[in-house]
């Protein structure tokens, strides 16, 4: 799932030199993604794995990273 | 003249009354006022009228403050991206010739110029004084927000107290403002958005309340806001209403208090736009429109029964006393209004308009009501995020970077809303990409950043040797 998140994450929203050395635990709005891109990852998500992520819980710290964000998503799997 | 007056005058007639709230902080409008007054006196005794003074606030009450006790004192603000590289920054401040920049606490390690910095904090403490706004004459300068521009390097739109108090009345009187409205503020003071925040709505005593930022990342969590606050009135970019169409809880948030909604910045997606239509069946929605330089010239109310999907929105018809004009040959629309800019501020100084009406790059026709309609740019100006980026200035960047032979950079589309910058280059022998682009994170804000470099042994050109920008998109493709 990581991967298939990082791939959509790298290709289609930010882009970073190195994405092999970008570590699951590295700020993704730090190397800049953006509220557009957060509501695109998350329909990415909900399409590609079939789950819902409750609107409530939108929030910058579910998203940071791709640790926190696998979380989140197992969490409603 | 003076744009701060009405607010002045307010604070007679309801001194009491919420003026902002920023988190948990809330300020009146008499309170508000005596930092205003302290501001300006203490300006004035520097004689700072007609300078500029640099703003290295985030937007908020005192950030809000600065910019009030500035115009109170006869001088100019430039407010700054704080988020910017510091190059960026570096290059407003000079090039704006700021006699001073005001923060908060110490001066920060990226300004060169540190011996002009004024911390905020310490002009509060100065004693309480009664103060009354320098008179001006209406042509006098006001604020200069500096734009992504053409020629490499930002350039400062420079707006007259007549542009500002022009654009601000005419808002206060279209969208019906009164002193019971609870107006959002989400858009930082560079952005011209701003202007209607922080000017409409204080001259007719309504209040203005300070999204917290980390809520554009949250759309559920920023409609409970907005239903906490009753916000009635809120001005901001497509690409926010979308997200918050989309996955912002809307059917399940009180937002009756919510009256209008007023959208600028980028062209909004029909899907999305029908999506919060009818989300919010009660609220005016309007679509406004005009660069920075001409503020809104043109705007459509939205009618719900035209919205449909495959089909685009009007601008609308002129705003004010916008007349507005379009080129036989080329269909630019050219724009002349009181709220029209002064020129751009280059070098400290004024430089005369090169043109007047202002052209504004933007392809537009006349549908059969009357309306206009907007067809893209003439030249190769994106929009990004609501921001504009002109890809000279991106380009110049990547070019000054070690390693980068040539580089061409366009816009690519984004399937939810606006464009994103892309680039080709050509590098130099046994240059690693990774490595040559590295530093261009410090060096352009985050919405100028590209999102995708294609390699490319040479640049495909056209006939006359000129760059081919469509065979460049084709690339992306």
């Amino acid at each position: 799932m990581k991967e298939k998140i990082r791939e959509f994450i790298f290709e289609d929203l930010i882009f970073v030199a190195e994405p092999e050395k970008f570590s699951d635990d590295d700020d993704l709005l730090e190397a800049g993604l953006d509220s557009m891109g957060i509501m695109r990852l998350i329909m990415f998500v909900e399409e590609q794995f079939t789950v819902t992520l409750p609107d409530s819980e939108i929030d910058p710290d579910n998203v940071r990273s791709f640790n926190t964000l696998e979380q989140w998503i197992l969490q409603h799997k | 003249m003076n744009i701060v007056q009405p607010f002045f005058k307010q604070c007679s007639d309801t001194p009491d009354a919420l003026a902002f709230s920023e988190n948990e902080t809330a300020i009146s409008y008499v309170d508000f006022k005596h930092r205003v007054e302290t501001l300006g006196l203490f300006l004035q005794k520097k004689l700072i009228a007609g300078s500029c003074i640099a703003i290295a606030l985030d937007r908020g009450i005192d950030s809000a403050a600065c910019i009030y006790g500035v115009l109170s004192a006869g001088a100019i603000y430039v407010p700054l991206d704080i988020k910017n590289p510091a190059v960026r920054l570096n290059f407003i401040i000079e090039d704006a010739q700021a006699r001073y920049i005001i923060g908060s606490g110490k001066a920060p390690e990226w300004l060169e110029q540190s011996e002009k910095w004024l911390d905020i904090n310490e002009i509060f403490q100065q004693n309480k004084k009664a103060f009354m706004p320098v008179e001006l004459e209406k042509t006098q300068i006001a604020a200069i927000l500096y734009t992504s521009g053409s020629t490499g390097t930002p350039k400062g739109v420079a707006l007259s107290h007549q542009a500002l108090f022009n654009f601000s009345a005419w808002a206060t009187q279209t969208f019906s403002l009164n002193n019971t409205d609870c107006i959002a503020s989400l858009a930082p003071f560079h952005f011209d958005l701003s202007i209607f925040d922080l000017f409409s709505s204080l001259s007719i005593g309504a209040s203005v309340h300070f999204i917290p930022d980390k809520l554009s990342f949250a759309p559920s969590k920023l409609t409970a806001w907005l239903s906490e606050k009753k916000i009635s009135c809120w001005y901001t970019v497509p690409s926010l209403l979308s997200f918050i169409a989309l996955k912002g809880a809307v059917e399940t948030t009180d937002l009756s208090a919510l009256k209008r909604i007023l959208f600028a910045g980028e062209v909004f997606p029909m899907e999305h736009l029908i999506t919060l239509s009818n989300l919010l069946p009660e609220v005016n929605l309007y679509n406004l429109y005009g660069p920075t330089e001409t503020n809104v010239c043109c705007y459509w109310k939205v009618d719900r029964a035209r919205l449909k999907l495959g089909e685009s929105i009007p601008i609308g018809k002129a705003a004010g006393d916008a007349v507005l004009d379009v080129d036989n040959e080329t269909s630019e629309l050219k724009v002349q209004s009181l709220n029209n800019f002064s020129g751009y501020w280059q070098n400290g100084k004024l430089s005369a308009l090169a043109s007047s009406p202002y052209p504004t790059g933007d392809k537009v026709s006349l549908n059969s009501r009357g309306e206009y309609c907007y067809h893209g740019r003439l030249d190769r100006m994106l929009k990004c995020s609501g921001y504009r980026v002109e890809p000279a200035e991106i380009e110049q960047r990547i070019s000054q970077l070690e390693g980068i032979a040539y580089c061409a950079v366009i816009g690519m589309r984004d399937k939810t809303s606006g464009q994103r910058p892309a680039a080709v280059l050509v590098l130099e022998n046994g240059v690693n990409l990774a490595v040559a682009i590295k530093p261009l994170r410090g060096l352009l804000p985050s919405y100028m950043q590209p999102c995708k470099f294609i390699i490319v042994d040479t640049l495909p050109t056209l006939s006359n040797g000129k760059i081919d920008y469509l065979a460049i998109e084709g690339l992306f493709h």
